[in-house]
């Protein structure tokens, strides 16, 4: 595969990987917010192989194996059992409304590619047209958490950070060492599952998984 | 110079010939995709025959501004079709405008038209103008700044110049901001010529109509060249997203082979995109009103990545 053809390859890997996350964004049902964060993990995967292929790092394909695992198969299909648990579907009255919060998006990834240009001028790598992108996932990501009410919501914004962090990781430097990406996936992992018992909690207490509810003392 | 004028004279007769083919072609497809035999593919011809034989009934309200608007529609697009490269680029009418112009003529229809519905003052006409100026509001800058993402890689806001460019070096012009674009564009389309998440091109509750509901008024020959020049519009609208995406066929010297290998692949390239938006329109529902700004901030929000990346990349 050639350079340039590999780039624009990577380049529209994390475009898509970009445009799942701001899918999520412009929909109101939690389902779907699932539905669409295992997309991204998906078109991740396909990066991280695309990568592993071209640079020839045999750890990549551990890797993906592992993120297909945990962020297209597990994670995804723990957090549908937890919706239909809890029993809420629509995401009522986000604190910032679907307009703006797209065009948030919009504002943040130019951020990203304001910030990440130095970088992007200083590497040498094939992979790099994708790092302000990668960046503007994390934002995005960081976006869906403060932007939206129910916990479960939060919880997949916080996932598509994890994701856009993971990227970024893959695309400026072919990805960390095996054991810090280890580390990094139990942690994401281990607290998946504390918010995921902290979800339980919170419906169980306050009958709902607003987290505007909890600032107010209960009566 | 006379050939490139006669090849000119052929878009127009093009758009104008194939027009009604096309609506017919969604349709039919339609139809069939719902389980319904579907009127025949010349039946939008028919209808054309027959309202423009039909009597003309204007309302007493109704001023010049109604019987002229048709005709500025209808003319408006028409010159459009002049200055897209349909069949071959560049075209020698690209010399009087770019993509600002067609972007405005496109524009000077639908604001005309508004006007049209408000004039004979009936209360469907009024409500079809506010509703079509909010979303052509909305929908404007995104085809603007999603052709423009095309023309920063290709060096000039120029349809034809565009189309010529990529077809001469694709490697250079071609990138992930062509695929945003392309999203961009295709949304807008549909907003732009009323297909479904957007208007319901086959409603008949005046309720809920947006661009119907300006025609309410009308009958007969108007009825007949606002019905023609709506859908040379979606014609328009799909040949751009056909040729500036994917422009192979596209005729790049003006010798008759060419020529006809690239009407060929014109026919063909429309035909695919309109079973798309066929298929589209059976699996999609009608958006409420109040979440059609969503979807078009999600096209604009998808042009200016466009753009960035095309920026960007170069």
């Amino acid at each position: 595969m050639s350079p340039a053809l590999f780039s624009q390859l990577c380049a529209l890997g994390s475009s898509l990987v970009l445009i799942t996350g701001i899918a999520i964004l412009w929909r109101h049902s939690l389902a779907v917010y699932i539905d669409y964060f295992a997309r991204q993990s998906f078109v991740f995967v396909l990066v991280i192989l695309g990568v592993a292929a071209y640079a020839g790092e045999a750890e990549l394909y551990l890797v993906a194996a592992m993120v297909f695992l945990f962020k297209v198969m597990l994670i995804p299909r723990i957090l549908r059992r937890v919706r239909r648990h809890v029993g809420v579907d629509i995401e009522v009255r986000p604190y910032v409304n679907v307009p703006a919060s797209v065009a948030l998006a919009g504002l943040l990834t130019l951020i990203a590619y304001a910030v990440t240009r130095p970088v992007v001028e200083i590497s040498g790598l094939p992979t790099r047209a994708g790092i302000p992108l990668a960046l503007a996932v994390v934002f995005v990501g960081l976006l869906i958490v403060v932007s939206r009410r129910s916990a479960l919501a939060q919880i997949v914004g916080f996932l598509v950070l994890e994701n856009g962090i993971a990227l970024l990781a893959i695309l400026a430097t072919y990805g960390v060492p095996l054991i810090v990406e280890l580390g990094a996936f139990l942690d994401v992992l281990l607290g998946f599952l504390v918010m995921q018992v902290f979800v339980y909690r919170i419906r169980e207490t306050f009958d709902t998984i607003d987290v505007d509810r909890l600032s107010g003392l209960r009566h | 110079m006379m050939t490139a004028l006669l090849v000119e004279a052929l878009q127009a007769l093009l758009t104008l010939a194939l027009a009604p083919g096309l609506i017919g072609l969604v349709r039919f497809l339609k139809a069939r995709l719902q389980g319904r035999r579907g009127a025949p593919l010349w039946q939008p011809y028919r209808d054309l025959r027959r309202m423009l034989r039909q009597e003309v009934v204007l309302s007493t309200d109704a001023s010049w501004l109604f019987r002229a608007a048709p005709f500025v529609v209808f003319g408006s697009v028409l010159v459009v079709s002049l200055l897209v490269p349909l069949i071959a680029a560049p075209l020698p009418f690209d010399e009087v405008g770019d993509l600002v112009v067609v972007v405005y003529l496109l524009l000077l229809g639908t604001f005309v038209l508004s006007l049209a519905g408000l004039d004979p003052g009936s209360a469907f006409g009024g409500m079809g103008s506010s509703r079509e100026m909010t979303i052509a509001a909305l929908a404007e800058p995104t085809i603007a700044l999603a052709i423009f993402g095309l023309g920063v890689r290709a060096g000039s806001t120029n349809l034809g110049r565009i189309v010529a460019r990529t077809l001469a070096s694709p490697a250079e012009t071609l990138g992930p901001g062509h695929l945003l674009a392309f999203a961009a564009l295709f949304i807008v389309m549909l907003a732009e010529t009323g297909r479904l998440p957007v208007d319901n091109p086959a409603t008949h509750l005046e309720l809920t109509m947006i661009h119907e509901a300006m025609l309410l008024e009308y009958s007969g020959r108007y009825l007949a060249l606002l019905e023609w020049a709506s859908a040379m519009k979606f014609l328009i609208f799909q040949a751009l997203l056909a040729n500036l995406f994917v422009p192979w066929g596209v005729a790049v010297s003006l010798s008759p082979r060419a020529l006809l290998v690239a009407l060929g692949a014109l026919v063909l390239k429309l035909a695919a995109l309109g079973a798309g938006v066929a298929l589209l329109e059976t699996r999609l529902a009608k958006l409420r009103l109040f979440r059609v700004p969503e979807l078009l901030s999600v096209s604009f929000l998808l042009a200016l990545l466009a753009i960035t990346a095309s920026f960007v990349m170069r």
